[in-house]
């Protein structure tokens, strides 16, 4: 029984493992992303409709908490835009893995530091620390990923 | 045989659309240059000043001067077609005002420009971390949507552009009509005598003007229904990317 768990385990983990490694790296990147903007957006949502939920907050903050640290583990080398035409990879990642690993680290403290915010639930340190959330994000784009026309 | 002696030149265009008519040339170049630059807290506050134009000149099509009014210049097919076989006639009776096809290509370019602003007003980036001011009144998906469609619109616009200057340059060449210099000077001459347009009073314009600015700034603030509203809209941005 319990040998035909781990085999259920292993067999369910081997695709997922090979998923991300493989060609679809990109597709994972690109939904971790996605998942990051869409907490982003309903977060701001919340700020500007002029009477916030913290429990929608809450569970957007949690959402970047745990997308952000996957990150740095999605740009294997190779996986630019020479590999996908349509990536907004740019090779400065693989240039600088220094800057790009500083760039990282500061999405990850700052979704951290959001999160802990809105466990207080005191409503301008949450403000504030969804700002440097977002700060992190551009900080990012602006040397790591193509300029949107 | 000598020429007749040269009509008075009347006032085709007033102030407001000549001023309309090159504020958006200038517009459209800074548009795309913010845009292309990533200068995105430019490219928003132009965006609603093409907003409060649009606003102005869909209000001056009401109350404006009568060049101006869509009702002195949106025609039915049947005079379309009509003006299009007497363009062919070198003296055909000439036209004060937009001719019927210019006038739906006042509305042509009118509509793809609205379009194009109203896109931008729900756009985002896909991270969600820019965003139009109206992007909270719009799903996820649909400001992604707006991204596609708002990168398109600019491209109609663009051809329309091309289609503009081919027919001033048609009208210029071949019907020997300076459509350029009356946008300027907002006066011509024409060859026979002509009803002059009726210039609406200033006050009407600063009117408009006014009520068009008012709804581009409600708007700019994210359109706030409550005070609730208005007071998260004049916090400190919720981030500060905003």
């Amino acid at each position: 029984m319990k040998l035909a768990h781990t085999a259920l385990i292993a067999a369910l983990l081997v695709p997922a493992v090979a998923f991300a490694a493989g060609p679809n790296i990109y597709k994972a990147r690109h939904d971790n992303f996605e998942a990051m903007g869409r907490a982003m957006k309903g977060t701001a949502d919340q700020f500007k409709s002029g009477n916030p939920d913290i429990a929608v907050i809450r569970a957007n903050a949690a959402v970047l908490a745990a997308a952000a640290p996957k990150v740095a583990g999605m740009f294997p080398k190779g996986t630019g835009v020479e590999g996908n035409p349509k990536s907004e990879a740019l090779p400065a990642i693989w240039q600088k893995p220094a800057d790009f690993a500083a760039a990282n680290k500061r999405l990850v403290d700052a979704t951290k530091a959001f999160q802990a915010a809105t466990a207080t639930g005191d409503m301008t340190a949450v403000q504030g620390a969804f700002g440097a959330v977002g700060g992190s994000c551009k900080n990012c784009h602006e040397s790591f990923r193509k300029p949107r026309a | 045989m000598t020429d007749p002696a040269p009509l008075p030149a009347v006032r085709l265009w007033d102030l407001p659309v000549r001023l309309v008519h090159w504020s958006f040339v200038v517009l459209l170049v800074a548009l795309w240059a913010s845009a292309e630059n990533g200068a995105i807290g430019l490219h928003k506050t132009l965006g609603l000043i093409a907003l409060a134009l649009l606003v102005f000149r869909l209000l001056w099509g009401l109350v404006g001067s009568s060049t101006a009014r869509f009702a002195g210049f949106i025609k039915g097919p049947a005079s379309v077609r009509q003006y299009l076989r007497g363009l062919r006639d070198p003296h055909h009776a000439p036209v004060v005002g937009h001719n019927p096809l210019g006038g739906w290509s006042v509305i042509a370019l009118l509509g793809l420009l609205g379009g194009q602003v109203a896109l931008g007003l729900v756009t985002q980036d896909t991270d969600g971390v820019e965003s139009g001011p109206l992007n909270h009144l719009v799903s996820y998906d649909t400001a992604e949507l707006a991204r596609e469609l708002h990168e398109l619109g600019f491209n109609l616009i663009l051809a329309f552009v091309a289609l503009h200057l081919a027919a001033i340059a048609y009208y210029r060449v071949i019907k020997r009509d300076n459509l350029i210099a009356p946008m300027i000077t907002g006066r011509r001459s024409y060859a026979v005598p002509v009803t002059a347009p009726t210039i609406a009073p200033w006050w009407r314009a600063a009117l408009c003007a006014a009520l068009a600015a008012a709804l581009a700034g409600w708007i700019a603030l994210g359109a706030p229904r409550s005070a609730a509203e208005l007071k998260a809209s004049q916090e400190p941005p919720p981030a500060d990317y905003m």
